[in-house]
């Protein structure tokens, strides 16, 4: 298989990147241009963002032009925490640029250069592409082009559009709106802020930051999609994170006291029942597991801080506690908070 | 990195074909024919034609994944070892979602990844595809496939996929793999090939498309629907649980065949548990000619039972000459704890060549019986 790879490797990179003037390929009209137009349609709307570095960190990035007057979305990092950034565009020429804003949470920043951008990416206000289409990502992972060279181009489809929380590898700040996850490896240094585009030459979205799934614990490679993006270089106030409805929250209880010591990551344990509490009608015992309130998975005193929050006293539930070697279910009754 | 171009041929220019195969196999010789496969390939296809193979292609992996969807499942776990000390092949520590698993009877066995379960849950319970949630029970493992077999009550018409038989299987042909790992109940896919056939000891098949704990215990299937087999970290420098995550989403990895598994389900289903094989020598290359040099015999080990000694040298397992530690390992691979082989070694107190029976044990380290989990009342 590697011979073929290679082989195939060394073909169709002649025939997508360089096609045109090769002798070999001159005469061919068939090839699959599209994919050479899309690629070559994007390449002016790149940028090579750099910046300042810190230790292990990497002071580079890539970036996409979204305005005919040098507007420039990137990535957060820590390239932009320097004196000066600089965005080097398709064509070689190097700018200072300023930095219009940054989110913590999406992990956007939105740069400035002085300078008339003619081609740059129309950010869609709907979504584009969905799962199982083909897309290609554009960056300059691990800074392989230098200058006036084209970034580099990586095929993969769509695995996934989902919402789901996500974090960053060191500092715990977490991401909630929705994910485009493919399957091309973008998760390497220097790659965020590229473009990933539908065959056609559509912004599917920008390469996100390097995070990891907390579901996981595997790097993630995925976009921050369209909608988002456009929403964020709109300038509104909140991306993703429409403001929960304020309402009268009571705190209700069980009366039970739960094993706290291992952290929140620990199961669910029942250290004590409170005598005349609704654990204690309910025949709740020392050393029973929580496992599932009201149709939910109890997995860890986080998910029991979270699941009592959702109930309203005096209302019955189904629990399922692990005891012993037997699933026992009870109905519960919740009651205010004392 | 992966190929990205053995890729973009495969899925950009051949979609319409039925298997991309036919190309691979019609450049094997030399670099000339590759132009004129290549000429042909594509010839009299617009660019139109060729966006719309694109997005053919697109669709066929959409509907493959929905023939086999109502069969994954999603699993969950309840507490066990909370802190993995140190890393799990290239990870941290494991996350802390769900995994994935698949329907395997209408009867309720599911089958799912052991790398699910490093963290040895008491308690599991299992969501299909309709949404309900089940408890269910660990009911037979087998470590040298990194697989395990769960069952739930109740259930009798739960939907089985179909399996395709590894004979069938080729090389190059479209290989999607599915998890729900990422916590949607939408599982996420990636796309690739077969890569090779026969991977560690026969047991797997190894692809291209991206494996990792998001897909762990979910299928690899082809571009119909069918199951080609279920992913599983693998690696064939190591038996230990974790190995293999280390590759993961790398464009390295592996599946278990399930098709013509019917001995082995039943083997599990009967609650065994089935370990990697374990001779208790170590070893090295022999510098003095052919064979490996046995340098220690662990104690109370099948090579101690048959009084092995430092200096022997092991000459061929069932026939089969060794001499290099990787074929030693491939051929032990082939084998499982409790399976008898024949080795023949030259003894360094006589200078002759013996002929032995030598029954395998399980490694020494990995004894842990598997957990109980309780019944449901």
């Amino acid at each position: 298989m590697n011979t073929f790879g290679w082989r195939i490797a060394l073909l169709v990179g002649c025939m997508v990147l360089t096609a045109s003037n090769h002798p070999v390929f001159a005469q061919q009209k068939a090839l699959p241009s599209f994919i050479d137009q899309a690629i070559s349609k994007s390449q002016p709307k790149m940028v090579k963002v750099f910046g300042a570095s810190a230790g292990k960190v990497e002071g580079f990035a890539t970036g996409i032009i979204v305005s005919k007057d040098g507007l420039i979305l990137s990535s957060q990092g820590v390239f932009l925490d320097g004196r000066q950034v600089k965005v080097v565009l398709a064509d070689g020429a190097e700018h200072i640029a300023t930095i219009l804003k940054r989110d913590r949470e999406t992990q956007l920043s939105l740069l400035k250069i002085q300078a008339v951008t003619p081609s740059f990416f129309e950010l869609s206000a709907e979504s584009v592409g969905k799962k199982g289409d083909w897309v290609i990502a554009l960056s300059n992972a691990f800074k392989v082009a230098d200058k006036d060279e084209p970034v580099s181009a990586m095929l993969g489809v769509i695995s996934l559009r989902t919402t789901m929380e996500a974090r960053l590898t060191k500092r715990d700040v977490a991401y909630r709106g929705e994910l485009v996850l493919i399957d091309a490896i973008t998760s390497n240094p220097g790659a965020s802020g590229g473009a990933v585009i539908t065959p056609d030459g559509s912004l599917v979205g920008i390469v996100g930051k390097i995070i990891n799934s907390s579901e996981t614990n595997t790097r993630l490679n995925y976009a921050v999609p369209t909608q988002v993006l456009h929403e964020f270089v709109a300038g509104k106030a909140s991306v993703n994170g429409e403001a929960q409805p304020v309402t009268e929250q009571q705190d209700v209880e069980f009366g039970v006291v739960l094993f706290k010591l291992g952290g929140r990551n620990n199961p669910a344990y029942i250290d004590r029942v409170v005598r005349g509490s609704p654990a204690a009608k309910a025949k709740l015992k020392s050393d029973d597991m929580i496992v599932s309130i009201a149709g939910e998975k109890i997995g860890n005193l986080k998910d029991y801080a979270e699941s009592l929050k959702s109930l309203r006293p005096e209302e019955e539930v189904l629990m399922i506690v692990k005891r012993g070697v037997e699933m026992v279910r009870v109905r519960i009754a919740p009651r205010l908070k004392k | 990195m992966r190929d990205i171009f053995l890729r973009l041929v495969v899925g950009g220019l051949l979609g319409l074909l039925a298997n991309p195969l036919t190309f691979v196999h019609a450049q094997t010789d030399n670099d000339n024919s590759e132009v004129d496969a290549a000429d042909a390939a594509v010839s009299g296809l617009s660019q139109a034609e060729l966006m719309e193979a694109m997005t053919l292609t697109s669709r066929a992996f959409r509907n493959a994944t929905n023939r086999v969807a109502p069969s994954l499942v999603t699993i969950e776990s309840y507490g066990g070892v909370s802190a993995v000390q140190g890393r799990i092949g290239g990870i941290r520590k494991q996350g802390e979602g769900n995994t994935t698993g698949i329907v395997i009877s209408s009867d309720g066995y599911i089958l799912t990844s052991t790398f699910n379960f490093i963290q040895r849950p008491p308690v599991i319970s299992i969501i299909l595809a309709d949404g309900k949630r089940h408890f269910a029970q660990l009911v037979g493992r087998d470590d040298t496939r990194k697989i395990c077999l769960l069952k739930i009550d109740g259930p009798t018409d739960l939907p089985v996929p179909e399996m395709v038989d590894e004979s069938k299987v080729k090389v190059g042909q479209w290989a999607i793999s599915l998890g729900v790992g990422y916590g949607d109940t939408s599982p996420a896919m990636s796309t690739g090939i077969i890569s090779a056939k026969n991977r560690i000891g026969g047991r797997a098949i190894q692809t291209d498309a991206n494996i990792s704990p998001a897909n762990y215990g979910g299928p690899l299937i082809d571009i119909e629907g069918r199951v080609l087999g279920i992913c599983v970290p693998m690696n064939p420098q190591s038996q230990a649980v974790g190995a293999g995550v280390e590759w993961y989403d790398s464009g390295i990895g592996f599946a278990v065949p399930l098709a013509n598994a019917e001995k082995l389900l039943d083997r599990l289903k009967a609650g065994e548990y089935i370990r990697p094989a374990f001779m208790g020598i170590q070893s090295g290359p022999n510098p003095l000619g052919d064979g490996i040099l046995i340098n220690k015999v662990n104690p109370n080990s099948p090579a101690s039972r048959l009084k092995l000694e430092e200096g022997d040298i092991l000459i061929s397992i069932n026939d089969k000459r060794v001499n290099d530690m990787l074929r030693l390992k491939q051929l032990i691979n082939r084998f499982e704890a409790g399976e008898t082989i024949r080795i023949t070694v030259e003894r360094k107190s006589t200078g002759k060549e013996e002929k032995l029976e030598l029954p395998l044990d399980p490694p020494p380290s990995n004894a842990k019986e598997p957990l109980a989990v309780p019944k449901i009342r």
